[in-house]
């Protein structure tokens, strides 16, 4: 059994917003992006976190890597709790666990060279020599599979592709060993992303990575995942084996999600899945008092049921629990 | 197959890179068909020059430095032309060897001539659904004052009130919640989905010949976007109404559209009915066609937790085109019989079943 890399228990982090300009000192609102979160992450494994846009799955990333300081919870990384290190020591840590961004044009300075840009990641985290950067920058170069001819081109050069492989490499030429890829193949056409995916998985075997997966593109997810996390409103609503989640999903927003899969409908076409159609599909709103169930509004099984009180009941709000071998979910009717 | 309402023969159209000194050839001697009351999907990576081939059937590349030549023919019950006819007067190419080496066009004059016909087909016989539906509506006017705009311009809904109810009725048609209270939001207040949705209604709101959706899905989440599909499918049953539907997204082309066309580095590589061409297992198509649709991470490929198989290397650069096959260089297919053509010649698009053409030598003899 390999061991827990990664450990976050019961994460919360709120964003707030005052009022208005006029209200200064006002009542600030709360936005609960992240609320209440627990999961682990194994070594050389990858956890697939899904959900609609604005669900919180990129503030869960930035708040596991300390980007954002986390309202309360724990966040253990390698046995150490790293909820409340201060600015040297989780300088020390992005040695070990890193982010590959989602927008890169954002993430790479256009002022620098390819070459600058993996030499200013390395000499950061470690003392080396000119001679030894530039072996590991080739280095670098062989294992995400980068011309080294690129080396002297800017950012604004590259395909996107290549600026995907560029971030891999600067991730991997500090040496982390868990990296939080956000969106790592939004934006990239299929063939390209095929050969990110393909190389991530490579990357996995290779150095024994860890991956928090953070995507909205379900069939990525469930092709590199070894586990998903199914993300709504801040909360993970269910949790399992890849395989599980996709085929036996038991909350009935998964169902929805995987069964709005454009290809899987082409292929029943007539017999439109019923839990599609039903429910009201109304807008994702985070500032509606959250009491109870968060997906009641839109569930098709609360509406089916004619509008249970558990379901939307402030004290009975569903929390995650096992119903078969490592596959938990948070439903008061699970399917 | 019907008459066809589109006929793209031999579009061309490139800009140039002051800084390289060279054209971009984003479309380069597209040749498409749409039939009346059919859709026509067209796939390809970003880059292959989708999108501009919409854009100048729309006549909205005529300022800058875009060059087109070729012929749009477009024959509706009301309008029937080529809407590049005479534009060729502005444009002086100079070609060697098939290959396009300079250009010389008069940019006032093309465009005012464009924008004369144009001004009447566009939004009229013509509308696009664009990719940003947030960016393409006027962040100023409310979204049911927008489409009401359209209406009164372009159809016999002429007085206010005549024109409100019309996109009262159109917004309803696609299924927004309470129209009468979305009439009066502005673009900012609605959801990506529903705005997409009033944009649906804006552009089918003057009831044109031929709708061209360019990538009406992207962006969207998963849930929205499947119901957005749902309503193209819907009101495509409902109103016969002839669509080009630009889209990465395979399984969505697949899932509306009646005949296909694969585009690779400008150029049409593949077309022919979408069952066949978009079919996992027939190997008689274009090799890129083959890669494309295995590069998407399926049912099938998930299962088995095997890799996803990539195209090798990079699309096509546009400003360097290689003087044979343009997928030459990441083609997995090339045969000793063929290598040297595949190297030398570019392959035409050729008939290789009934109605459906390639531009592959491998079905050349």
């Amino acid at each position: 059994m390999s061991k827990t890399i990664l450990e976050v228990i019961d994460l919360k982090k709120h964003f707030f917003q005052r009022k208005g300009l006029f209200s200064l000192g006002g009542q600030q609102r709360s936005i609960p992006a992240v609320d209440g979160v627990s999961f682990y992450l194994k070594e050389n494994e990858t956890v697939g976190l899904v959900g609609e846009s604005g669900c919180g799955k990129t503030t869960i990333g930035r708040t596991i890597l300390r980007l954002e300081k986390p309202t309360s919870g724990r966040i253990i990384f390698d046995g150490t709790d790293i909820t409340a290190l201060d600015t040297d020591e989780l300088r020390k840590l992005r040695g070990k666990m890193q982010m590959i961004f989602q927008d890169l044009d954002a993430a790479l300075n256009p002022r620098m060279r390819i070459r600058e840009i993996l030499n200013e990641a390395i000499t950061v985290h470690h003392k080396l020599t000119g001679a030894e950067v530039d072996k590991r920058i080739a280095e670098l170069l062989e294992q995400v599979n980068l011309k080294k001819s690129k080396l002297s081109n800017f950012p604004h050069e590259l395909s996107g592709g290549e600026k995907r492989r560029v971030g891999v490499a600067r991730v991997l030429s500090v040496g982390a060993q868990f990296l939080v890829a956000d969106e790592p193949t939004s934006a990239l056409d299929v063939s390209i992303q095929a050969q990110v995916v393909n190389l991530l998985r490579d990357l996995q075997k290779q150095l024994g990575l860890s991956f928090l997966f953070i995507s909205h593109d379900l069939r990525v997810v469930e092709l590199v995942s070894h586990k998903v996390a199914v993300m709504y409103l801040g909360k993970i609503v269910e949790m399992g084996m890849s395989g599980r989640i996709a085929n036996k999903a038991s909350h009935p927003y998964t169902h929805i999600l995987w069964s709005s899969l454009v290809e899987k409908q082409s292929r029943e076409v007539g017999k439109k899945a019923k839990s599609v159609q039903a429910g009201k599909w109304g807008v994702f709103d985070f500032e509606r008092p959250l009491e109870g169930c968060r997906f009641a509004p839109r569930c098709p099984v609360y509406e089916a049921k004619g509008g249970p009180d558990i379901c939307t009941n402030a004290a009975s709000e569903p929390v995650l629990r096992e119903i078969e071998g490592g596959h938990q979910v948070a439903c008061h009717f699970p399917l | 197959m019907t008459a066809p309402l589109l006929k793209i023969e031999d579009l061309r159209t490139y800009f140039y890179s002051k800084s390289k000194q060279a054209f971009i050839r984003s479309v380069d001697n597209v040749n498409l068909e749409i039939g009346k009351g059919e859709t026509l999907g067209v796939v390809g990576e970003s880059g292959s020059g989708k999108s501009i081939t919409a854009l100048s059937v729309m006549g909205l590349l005529s300022a800058g430095p875009g060059v087109i030549t070729g012929k749009i023919g477009f024959k509706s019950d009301r309008v029937q032309k080529n809407l590049l006819q005479d534009l060729d007067d502005f444009v002086k190419l100079t070609m060697k060897d098939g290959k396009v080496m300079a250009v010389q066009k008069d940019e006032d004059g093309w465009q005012e001539r464009s924008e004369h016909r144009m001004s009447k087909v566009r939004g009229k016989e013509i509308s696009m659904i664009f990719q940003n539906p947030k960016q393409s509506m006027n962040p100023f006017m409310t979204v049911g004052r927008q489409i009401a705009e359209a209406v009164q311009l372009h159809t016999e809904y002429k007085s206010e009130q005549a024109a409100k109810e019309r996109a009262l009725d159109w917004l309803d048609r696609v299924k927004i919640d309470t129209p009468r209270l979305r009439f009066d939001n502005h673009p900012f207040g609605l959801s990506g989905g529903m705005c997409q949705r009033a944009m649906i209604a804006m552009a089918l709101s003057c009831e044109p010949s031929l709708l061209i959706a360019d990538e009406p899905t992207t962006g969207l989440d998963a849930t929205i976007q499947s119901k957005i599909v749902d309503l193209l499918a819907e009101l495509k049953a409902d109103l016969g109404i002839t669509t080009m539907l630009i889209s990465h997204d395979i399984s969505i082309i697949s899932r509306l559209s009646d005949t296909v066309a694969v585009m690779y580095g400008g150029t049409v590589v593949e077309t022919g009915p979408a069952k066949s061409i978009l079919a996992k297992k027939d190997d008689q198509k274009h090799p890129y066609t083959s890669a494309l649709l295995t590069s998407i991470p399926s049912a099938e490929n998930i299962r088995g937790k095997g890799y996803l198989q990539a195209i090798e290397g990079d699309v096509l650069d546009t400003i360097n085109i290689p003087a044979g096959c343009r997928f030459y260089g990441r083609c997995n297919r090339v045969t000793d019989r063929i290598r040297e053509r595949c190297e030398r010649q570019e392959p035409d698009l050729r008939e290789i079943a009934p109605g459906h053409k390639a531009r592959c030598w491998l079905y050349f003899d």
